[in-house]
């Protein structure tokens, strides 16, 4: 598993948080918890003087085989961003991000193990919405066309993580993932609950 | 961040009545400063900011009058080259932003309150344009906030972060907000230092 490096642009800030895509040669998926399963939490992004806040919930069918995992971080390096959302678009949907009225595809979807339980990353399709876009004089959107997200679950099926809502999936160093987000603070993902169904 | 599709444009009608407003108070309270909590809340979740706003001057009869009658021949394409034009009277501020006030009016509501209303000459923020489809943003090129305060300087009112203005409706002025939907001042607070 490598972790994404992290960078910055005079322009955009990179997602500081360490946030997990795998790439070839990453742990096996697990085996325990393969099967569909949804979350829910609220996304939120803080400054010293503005707070915001919203409720998503991310359902996952099946998490994404490593075939296909490996065929997309094969076109990442070798047809970089526009490479990988290429072959994302194809890859079989592996869930749903749902925030309000909007739905978002899921192709990228892997959970690796840890100690205190699992990290789930997920990759969307599209992007599901550009932090800092209302502002006058904001950045353009071209090329930003994924949202990025990480959960840290514990066994009970608690967690937290963050989330890139409008990325640039890019090839890094040492052929790591790297994640150049579209915000310029970090949306973090809170109070995420597992469903019990 | 609100994940909202306030995409939809509705023309709002509020009684900032640029055209029909009565003349400032013969007793000025500016300079004056307010604190205000704006919030505004969507389908999924919602988004709160902090903003001062400092009024240096309240904008004279004459030069009301002109503006209005700028908006009323000219439409809001006239009214904003006017307004650009027009002395700057105060200031919002939201974090290391600050934006201009170009025209302000204060005038007594009943017994002890009285209603501020102000516009800035850009806007502050296009409210849902970080939503996928989001439309344009060309066009609504200020702001327009109101708020009613009270004699002990506590208040609340509403702010269109972005938005155009035409002359009509019943108070003469209608307020075209992009997001149609807008921010709550939830607390107003008159600051005491002026």
């Amino acid at each position: 598993m490598r972790f994404l490096s992290v960078r910055s642009t005079p322009a955009v800030a990179i997602l500081a948080a360490a946030l997990v895509v795998a790439s070839a040669g990453a742990a096996p998926q697990s085996k325990k918890k393969g099967g569909a399963e949804t979350f829910n939490g609220k996304a939120r992004i803080g400054t010293s003087t503005a707070v915001a806040d919203a409720s998503f919930t991310i359902q996952i069918d099946q998490y994404t085989p490593e075939k296909d995992l490996k065929a997309m971080e094969q076109a990442l390096q070798t047809g970089g961003s526009a490479g990988f959302v290429a072959a994302l678009q194809k890859a079989p949907v592996a869930g749903h991000f749902k925030t309000g009225d909007k739905t978002f595809t899921i192709r990228w979807a892997r959970q690796r193990e840890t100690p205190k339980g699992r990290v789930i990353s997920i990759v969307t399709d599209a992007p599901v919405y550009f932090v800092g876009a209302g502002l006058p004089g904001a950045q353009a959107r071209t090329g930003f066309d994924v949202a990025v997200a990480q959960m840290n679950i514990d066994t009970s099926g608690i967690g937290d993580g963050s989330i890139a809502l409008a990325a640039k999936v890019k090839p890094g160093a040492d052929g790591g993932v790297e994640i150049q987000d579209y915000a310029t603070e970090p949306v973090k993902l809170v109070s995420i609950m597992r469903v019990i169904s | 961040m609100s994940v909202r599709a306030l995409t939809v444009s509705l023309l709002l009608t509020v009684s900032v009545a640029l055209a029909a407003q009565a003349p400032s108070g013969s007793k000025s309270t500016a300079p004056e400063s307010f604190r205000a909590n704006g919030q505004i809340t969507g389908v999924a979740g919602g988004a709160a900011t902090e903003m001062v706003f400092k009024i240096d001057k309240y904008t004279a009869d004459a030069e009301h009058d002109a503006l209005a009658k700028t908006l009323k021949d000219g439409g809001n394409a006239a009214f904003l080259a006017a307004l650009k034009k027009a002395p700057k009277v105060g200031a919002i501020t939201i974090g290391q932003r600050t934006i201009d006030i170009r025209w302000a009016r204060t005038r007594p509501e009943g017994t002890d309150h009285r209603r501020v209303a102000f516009v800035t000459d850009q806007p502050v923020f296009f409210a849902g344009a970080g939503a996928v489809d989001a439309k344009p943003t060309a066009g609504y090129d200020l702001a327009v906030v109101e708020f009613t305060i009270d004699s002990v300087g506590l208040g609340s009112g509403t702010m269109a972060p972005a938005a155009k203005v035409k002359a009509g409706g019943p108070t003469g002025v209608e307020v075209d907000d992009y997001s149609g939907k807008r921010v709550t001042l939830m607390t107003v607070t008159r600051s005491m230092a002026k």
